[in-house]
């Protein structure tokens, strides 16, 4: 009876250890598909030091990073998920009183010595900010 | 997700004409027969390498983007859909430009055009001056009669009073005395006289305490010219931000640009807007430049009638559509809204011609235009309070 199907005729050959291939092959797709593609949650630090980006980093991870611009060093601390400017050589100090960035889309600009902080998520939600 | 998947979609259809893409779906892939088995697997497989080759180009948006730093602001420039090295190009100029005229309207640098300007009208003399800065002034004439005075770019020495005309500022003793004196000098736009002379345009102050600061001013004029330039080479879609104020022209693919309004108090923005076609919009704020002293925040937008800086208010937004200065009226327009006081807010608005705005006040309490409350998406739940 099957064989009198065509298109059932195609898999005649295939034994089940084809089908867990199969079926392997289409999970690991999906889940690829899922992490790469569609990543909400995944979240990242982006930071600039004059024209140019300095380093874009996971936020998932504690470390401590130097950044040099034309006045001196900016730290910037990221924490597991968040990110701060722990310090900053110019005189405001905006970008250190404006604390913890927890938010895709966040930033801190330190602007005398040319550094900014941005968290990126995957969807941005604008495309520039006005302040 | 459904916008992941418009997006695939989208990118799909622009690689992909129609024809081809219901070609893809409707593959009549004769199966009957032993000898075209084989080649049925390898039509799939071409098909399935065809499907992965288009999808693969989905990934990146012909988007570019730059931001870089003139002389302590932002400039952060998005042009989509143009070739990678035509829009480093073309966002080149415009850092040029703005480097130029940075230079050349710089209130506190002595060599600036303007200082120099600034020093004839101290001491009473009458000197030549551009076309350029000569429009300038007529046109910031314009806007400070038309606000009434509360947009005053000759009060340039009151703001170097207060310490903003320096590049590290900080806190300074608050001389009352000298503050009246200079608000008693009263120093106006309207003290400023432009000559047309057979060798050029001349200009003098009849009061020599006019000393004029663009601070409020010069970016907008630079974000006009920037997008006047794009424009002019025949780009489409661009999203131009100097310094906080921003211009759009044309959209980011298949939508809108979308621009975040910065949170007076918190990182990130409070709201966000769909920026269409030659909109512009741009905010005044107290945490932009300021210092704290026993407690108490001084910004750098002073009250001509003061001389203090205005302290009831946290922030103000104003949105212009599309027309030849809407760039400059977005810096412009925030300031005299700022300073005026919560009876007379609609009144400026009106002769300013701002039908959208928006004002935070010290309290953090908001209000907004009924035209700009259409327009606003908040991040979270706030209460709104509306002017009709």
């Amino acid at each position: 009876m099957l064989k009198s199907i065509p298109f059932l005729d195609w898999f005649q050959g295939l034994k089940w250890g084809d089908g867990l291939v199969l079926l392997a092959g289409i999970g690991i797709v999906l889940i690829l598909f899922k992490t790469l593609w569609l990543t909400e949650s995944a979240s990242k630090v982006q930071i600039r030091a004059g024209n140019e980006i300095f380093t874009t980093q996971s936020l998932n991870q504690q470390r401590t990073l130097d950044i040099p611009g034309p006045l001196g060093t900016t730290v910037v601390i990221i924490d597991h998920g968040r990110a701060r400017v722990a310090s900053d050589p110019g005189p405001r100090q905006y970008c250190v009183k404006q604390g913890w960035l927890k938010q895709a889309g966040e930033v801190a600009m330190c602007l005398p010595n040319q550094v900014s902080v941005e968290l990126l998520g995957n969807s941005k939600p604008y495309d520039t900010l006005n302040y | 997700m459904l916008q992941h998947l418009m997006r695939y979609a989208d990118c799909i259809s622009s690689r992909v004409s129609r024809h081809d893409f219901l070609y893809l779906f409707t593959l009549d892939i004769p199966v009957h027969s032993a000898r075209f088995k084989r080649k049925s697997t390898s039509i799939l497989l071409l098909w399935l390498c065809f499907v992965t080759l288009i999808l693969s180009a989905c990934g990146r948006e012909p988007l570019y983007h730059s931001q870089s730093y003139v002389f302590g602001t932002l400039v952060d420039i998005s042009i989509y859909g143009e070739q990678a090295d035509r829009a480093a190009k073309l966002a080149g100029v415009i850092q040029q430009d703005f480097q130029r005229l940075h230079r050349k309207l710089h209130a506190w640098d002595e060599d600036s055009d303007l200082s120099r300007i600034n020093r004839a009208f101290e001491e009473g003399r009458r000197v030549p001056v551009d076309a350029e800065l000569a429009s300038l002034i007529l046109q910031a004439q314009r806007y400070s009669s038309q606000s009434d005075g509360l947009f005053n770019p000759a009060i340039g020495q009151l703001i170097g009073h207060w310490g903003f005309q320096r590049d590290m500022f900080k806190p300074v003793s608050i001389d009352q005395e000298a503050i009246r004196r200079l608000v008693n000098a009263n120093p106006q736009m309207t003290d400023i006289q432009l000559y047309e002379t057979s060798s050029g345009i001349e200009i003098e102050s009849q009061n020599p305490f006019v000393k004029l600061d663009f601070g409020g001013y010069a970016k907008g004029y630079a974000l006009d010219r920037a997008a006047g330039y794009l424009r002019s080479e025949g780009v489409r879609n661009a999203l131009i931000n100097i310094g906080g104020n921003v211009i759009a022209i044309g959209m980011r693919g298949g939508r809108n640009w979308r621009v975040g309004i910065q949170h007076p108090r918190g990182s990130g923005a409070i709201a966000s807007l769909e920026l269409e076609d030659g909109w512009a919009i741009g905010t005044s704020g107290d945490y932009q430049r300021y210092f704290e002293l026993d407690g108490k925040r001084y910004c750098h937008l002073l009250d001509p009638r003061t001389g203090f800086p205005a302290q009831h208010t946290q922030a103000v937004t104003v949105l212009l559509p599309p027309g030849d200065h809407n760039g400059t009226l977005s810096d412009v327009a925030s300031k005299p809204i700022f300073i005026s006081d919560d009876s007379h807010r609609s009144e400026m608005a009106k002769r300013l011609g701002v039908d959208h705005y928006l004002i935070i006040d010290a309290n953090g309490s908001i209000t907004a235009s009924a035209a700009m409350k259409q327009r606003l998406k908040w991040k979270s739940d706030v209460e709104v309070h509306t002017i009709p």
